[in-house]
């Protein structure tokens, strides 16, 4: 069984943005609309010991997502592999699944056409991964710096597999109870979980 | 944050389906239980509920309102595990059943053969109509509280608000309208006479149930306000100092709990008999229902992520205006 998950590597992440651009480019994104945004808590400690942390975001793709039951029309869907998306072509826009989400990664996009209003939200590219097997998502191909690892937490041979294995990890807002897939690796000093 | 994504009509929709919902269950209540047997009752509740069609049809309005695209609302009713489906299902069968038995009151001679078809199923029909209604004023408050990420939203406390603020408000839409047109209130008939002397009984016993509810509210509310205020949760400690000692402090403490519960509950008791008792009472207790919807709705706040309030402060404000402009009108998108 294939079940997908993100792990980002927050010592490596250099706060660039360009996973932002680069999903915001491909899934030509309305210009209100940013499905992964790279967070920061901003400058900590005192000259010269400073330090900053980033915490790239997007969709946490939950094992029992919020959003997905209090959908009245059956819009908002779960794939087997985890993937949690949106049929654009049954959501009426009511807004129930974006005060679900305990992430605030749901939106929708105040520029479109008034009688065509639909949520967004990232989907681990699926449209990409269906048409171009094997592939990664576009924020986690552009990262240089690679701090976003994706695959498939059910492979024990997998890269993040090994890395939640092997580092300490933690999610955002565990304590919502929705199981979280995305596993950030802390920098120095921490985050705020 | 990004919050504040429900409008106006959401809270609206909320108000208007408890009020008719709790009219609904009433009128049930006391036309099968109270006086069971007794037409001139129902006769004289049937204002009450026709004002009750009025309040869940223009609740659906308002909900239709809030998707800004009217062709999809049957896109609603699809999916049975969500609770806003069933919230959609409960508000149609309500108005289908309460329509019907509304309509077998009606006196006009040309629609006799309509009104007399549908007498033989009054019961059924308020029956159905009741059930409904009970189980939309539940489904305001629970619809809320199944939306975890908020905490102010995410208590069983407050289904228990929105049900009594429904059945108040409701107690209090029917003292108001009770024994108008359809019913028959001539003094110089027998029936109207009997009407008029059920309304005033109906009317009396609702008037002692408000002020049983009204208390209730007041308990529940502050109940469930203080021990937000007291609360670990950094997020429902947040709300909780908002509406005890910050910018909802007002609406709070002046709306709601003096002019919205307190007054009401004061006219109901030391000026029982008088106007202010019978008419600006229960408008008061309206008005208060319809604040606290608004209240709640608005009390959206969320545990932030690390970072998310300097992101979203940092973007330009009315950015969307500033687009629209900037792309000449031409939505490109």
């Amino acid at each position: 069984m294939t079940r997908y998950c993100m792990v980002i590597d927050q010592r490596r992440c250099i706060g660039c943005q360009s996973c932002t651009v680069a999903c915001r480019t491909w899934n030509e994104l309305p210009l209100d609309i940013v499905y992964n945004p790279v967070l920061s808590e901003g400058v900590k400690g005192e000259w010269p010991n400073v330090h900053r942390n980033w915490v790239p975001t997007l969709c946490m793709h939950c094992e029992k997502p919020a959003c997905v039951p209090c959908c009245p029309t059956g819009a908002s869907q779960q794939d087997a592999d985890g993937t949690v998306w949106i049929d654009y072509d049954k959501c009426m826009a009511c807004l129930a699944c974006v005060n679900a989400c305990p992430y605030g990664m749901r939106d929708q996009s105040k520029l479109q056409p008034h009688l065509h209003r639909f949520v967004r939200k990232c989907t681990f590219c699926r449209t990409r991964r269906a048409e171009e097997p094997g592939r990664d998502p576009y924020c986690v191909q552009t990262c240089h710096q690679k701090a976003r690892i994706f695959g498939d937490l059910d492979d024990p041979e997998s890269e993040v597999s090994k890395l939640i294995g092997s580092a300490e990890t933690f999610r955002l807002l565990e304590d919502m109870g929705t199981g979280p897939q995305i596993y950030y690796i802390p920098d120095l000093g921490g985050t705020a979980k | 944050m990004r919050h504040h994504f429900w409008k106006w009509p959401i809270p609206v929709y909320l108000f208007l389906g408890g009020l008719g919902g709790g009219i609904f269950c009433l009128a049930a209540i006391l036309t099968l239980f109270v006086f069971p047997g007794v037409e001139a009752v129902p006769q004289a509740l049937a204002w009450p509920g026709f004002i009750s069609i009025l309040c869940l049809g223009f609740g659906c309005l308002m909900l239709v309102a809030d998707l800004g695209q009217p062709m999809v609302f049957y896109r609603a009713f699809v999916k049975s595990t969500s609770v806003l489906a069933w919230g959609a299902r409960l508000l149609t069968v309500c108005m289908i059943f309460g329509l019907l038995w509304f309509v077998s009151y009606i006196p006009w001679e040309w629609f006799r053969p309509i009104a007399d078809f549908f007498v033989f199923f009054r019961p059924l029909n308020i029956a159905i109509a009741g059930i409904a209604g009970t189980c939309i004023m539940l489904y305001t408050g629970i619809f809320l509280s199944t939306l975890k990420a908020h905490a102010f939203w995410a208590t069983p406390a407050l289904p228990v608000l929105f049900t009594i603020s429904a059945l108040s408000t409701a107690c209090a839409a029917i003292a108001l309208s009770i024994g108008w047109w359809p019913a028959d209130t001539s003094i110089h008939s027998e029936a109207g006479l009997a009407v008029i002397e059920s309304a005033a009984e109906a009317s009396h016993i609702l008037h002692m149930v408000d002020v049983i509810l009204v208390v209730c509210e007041i308990v529940v509310l502050l109940v469930m306000v203080l021990s937000f205020l007291g609360a670990g949760n950094k997020t429902a400690n947040k709300v909780g100092h908002k509406w005890v000692h910050g910018s909802y402090a007002l609406a709070f403490w002046g709306g709601m709990m003096v002019m919205g519960l307190g007054l009401p509950e004061f006219m109901y008791i030391f000026m029982d008999g008088t106007v202010a008792s019978s008419v600006i009472a229960p408008i008061l207790v309206l008005c208060g229902g319809c604040l606290l919807r608004f209240m709640v709705v608005n009390s959206d706040e969320r545990a932030p992520l690390p970072g998310e309030d300097l992101f979203f402060e940092k973007l330009p404000p009315r950015d969307a205006e500033f687009i629209t402009k900037w792309t000449y009108g031409e939505n490109i998108y």
